[in-house]
């Protein structure tokens, strides 16, 4: 009855809790439970190919992780990818929305242009190149040899060449998304300040590092954050290319995961995997977070 | 009186009403069957299921497809097996999975239904009878065969004055005599497959077994035989040294076999039954007319083998028509089901009578050479992890094939990784 009551005239804050329960209730079902049920399912022993139910195994999968070479080949591969190609889309990303930024009289074929690799699923390029990078077939071998090169270059079955031929392919689809952000930011800089380092006799390259740079960092920051966090979930691209090989030189901990819960059917260790790589996840967007705060 | 008749006349009608109903609903049963994607010819399945019907009223069969590939349908079958949902009562499995599905739990045994083990299926070849009976118990009944053949370029051979080649020694001398010969820089001696795809499990099996060693014993465990498991890997390499397998031998999936064999590229190609319908039918074939099959090479001093394929009709654990369903398995895995699906489709009897059928014979005369090919042929290994088991071999394959990898190291992971699944 008193419940019935306070609910009929709330006070301040029953009334708070009242508005902000829905978004409460609706973030524990769509973040909280999938979360935490992946958390409940890496302390079991739970296999679907194996029949019976799941045992209760604690602490084991954490450390059989750890043990995993497979794990530390996989975590290897995607830190490399993430330090190769974030760096490698900004750098590409500036240049593109920096050439966007000129003052074409017709600013839409540029614009599309940069659009397309963006609009491309990941999956269809990864398709796409590994097409290209074909030894027998591609276009990039047919270049070479055009170019004299005698032998075919065995791209997708050399591991380094491998690598390499992905991160290129990740790069081409993300600098695109890179340049969307920081075309924006470049669009937000006052012309002003650059006619002013005009009249102070600034070169274009103190311009770039002195003006261009510092008021891009706030986008650079964003776009840093987005690609990092996608890059340490890298996926498709190498599966469709290599599919983790040769051997499993090019696997990533996303191929890893899906490889041991869906081809091996082990819902427990692959769950274990996906908290490691959460936890990656979690400590590279804070390290991002804590230098906002920093510039802020 | 006039209101207490009309309302037992309601009562009645709806008793009767309802006891039709319930009669109606105990005569019609409806059974979901699971028919793979378009490998498994759902078309032919759909017509069998029709043909059940006619014969039996008071049986619907509903039919669900997908996955295009054999891993798929294993994924979308755990998910929906494992959930223990009785909405599909039968369903089709590769060859490689009865015992996974048995381990699992997911599958119904059958002897109730189709009787002891050894009658029901003696009619069968002997690796289709032995791939769907674990523990002693029928777990699956075999729908249709597939193998590994030999296709050759019977023109080349016949040209060149060569006869089949019995071991892959002689495979390569007959393929560098015509790849000199004819002097085309692209005709490839010997087409494999090398990318990490189920094919190269069968890579790597080929030579191995035919050395006459076995990949597992009855339990399942494993029996590898490292220094013969090298052996044949080397032997692959070798060919690619020799020119007669192509280089990027890592990259051929089974479809480019296909391709470069039907665009007259190849001089031999190890590809399943159903490349024969594309060498022979294909409007863009250049090799109509010019194609043999013949059994596997053996390595020297060994005795051919081959891999089988194929599929099974599975009984769901979870289903609520179990003997309906199991009556009809009984039919889709009879000499009856079969003949059809060879007329019909090209699709490989499981049983050697059906081969010898003078319908099927008229309709598809190859059969006749197939058949000893499919019954040579053998299974590969039995695990209920077999998606890790094949993994495993086909991932370390593919990686000694691009040579970033030595055979015998290859074959030691390949060792030390299966005894912990395979034990």
């Amino acid at each position: 009855m008193a419940l019935i009551n306070r609910l009929r005239d709330p006070s301040d804050k029953t009334l708070a809790v009242m508005m902000l329960a829905p978004a409460f209730l609706l973030l524990a079902l769509i973040v909280v439970y999938p979360i935490g049920r992946l958390i409940w399912n890496s302390f079991f022993d739970l296999r679907l190919s194996g029949g019976g139910e799941a045992k209760f195994v604690g602490l084991d999968n954490y450390a059989l992780v750890l043990q995993d070479p497979d794990f530390w080949n996989a975590t290897k591969n995607t830190v490399l990818i993430t330090l190769i190609t974030v760096p490698g889309a900004l750098v590409v990303g500036l240049g593109l929305a920096m050439l966007a930024n000129l003052p074409f009289k017709r600013q839409w074929p540029v614009r599309l242009a940069l659009l397309l690799p963006w609009a491309l699923p990941l999956a269809f390029c990864g398709l796409i190149f590994a097409w290209f990078f074909h030894s027998e077939y591609g276009v990039v071998n047919d270049v070479m040899r055009r170019a004299g090169q005698t032998e075919p270059r065995m791209w997708l079955l050399e591991p380094t060449w491998a690598f390499a031929a992905i991160c290129i392919t990740i790069v081409w689809k993300t600098s695109s998304f890179m340049a969307l952000i920081l075309l924006a930011g470049l669009q937000m800089i006052p012309k002003s300040l650059y006619e002013a380092a005009e009249v102070d006799g600034a070169s274009k390259l103190q311009q770039f590092w002195q003006i261009t740079i510092p008021m891009l960092m706030p986008s650079i920051i964003v776009a840093l954050i987005f690609r990092t966090i996608t890059a340490l979930q890298t996926f498709d691209i190498p599966y469709t290319m290599t599919k983790g090989g040769p051997g499993n030189s090019t696997e990533t901990l996303a191929m890893l995961i899906h490889k041991t819960t869906i081809d091996y059917l082990d819902v427990g260790y692959g769950s274990t995997l996906a908290v490691f790589m959460f936890v990656l996840s979690l400590c590279v967007t804070g390290v991002y977070l804590k230098r906002i705060g920093n510039n802020a | 009186m006039h209101t207490r008749n009309t309302f037992l006349g309601l009562l009645g009608s709806a008793l009767l009403v309802s006891g039709l109903a319930t009669g109606s609903a105990l005569a019609d049963t409806k059974i979901r069957a699971f028919a793979g994607g378009s490998g498994q010819r759902p078309d032919l399945m759909r017509k069998l299921f029709d043909q059940y019907q006619a014969k039996n009223p008071g049986v619907t069969i509903e039919m669900e497809t997908g996955g295009a590939t054999s891993e798929l349908q294993r994924q979308y079958l755990g998910t929906v097996l494992n959930a223990k949902d009785p909405s599909i009562d039968v369903f089709m499995i590769d060859i490689v999975n009865p015992a996974q599905y048995a381990g699992a739990g997911w599958i119904e045994p059958l002897n109730s239904y189709m009787g002891d083990t050894a009658t029901a299926m003696k009619p069968f070849l002997p690796a289709y009878a032995s791939a769907n009976v674990i523990d002693g118990k029928i777990v699956a009944m075999p729908a249709f065969a597939d193998a590994m053949f030999m296709y050759y370029r019977r023109d080349l051979l016949e040209k060149h004055k060569i006869a089949e080649p019995k071991t892959w020694d002689e495979l390569a001398a007959a393929a560098t005599k015509i790849q000199k010969a004819e002097g085309d820089a692209n005709l490839q001696g010997l087409s494999i497959q090398g990318a990490p795809i189920e094919g190269a499990v069968c890579t790597f099996l080929l030579p191995y077994w035919s050395q006459g060693h076995e990949f597992n014993d009855a339990a399942g465990k494993l029996t590898l035989d490292k220094a013969a498991a090298a052996k044949g890997l080397n032997q692959w390499l070798a060919m690619v040294d020799q020119g007669v397998v192509k280089k990027n031998v890592a990259e051929v999936k089974t479809p480019d076999t296909v391709n470069e064999f039907k665009a007259g590229q190849v001089v031999f190609a190890v590809n399943w039954g159903f490349a024969w319908d594309r060498f022979k039918d294909d409007a863009d074939s250049k090799v109509v007319g010019k194609v043999g099959v013949m059994p596997l090479p053996a390595v020297a001093g060994g005795k051919s083998a081959t891999c089988i394929g194929g599929w099974q009709w599975a009984l769901s654990a979870f289903s609520k028509s179990k003997p309906e369903a199991a009556k009809l398995i009984k039919f889709l895995s009879s000499p009856e089901a079969s003949k059809f699906l060879a007329v019909q489709g090209s699709l490989l009897p499981t049983s050697l009578g059906v081969y010898q059928d003078a319908d099927v014979v008229k309709a598809v005369p190859w059969f006749k050479d197939a058949a000893p090919v499919v019954a040579a042929g053998r299974s590969r290994p039995q695990s209920k992890d077999y998606g890790q088991v094949s993994d495993i071999i086909r991932t370390t394959t593919s990686a000694v094939l691009a040579r970033t990898k030595k055979p015998d190291e290859g074959v030691a992971e390949i060792d030390s990784r299966l005894r912990r699944v395979m034990r």
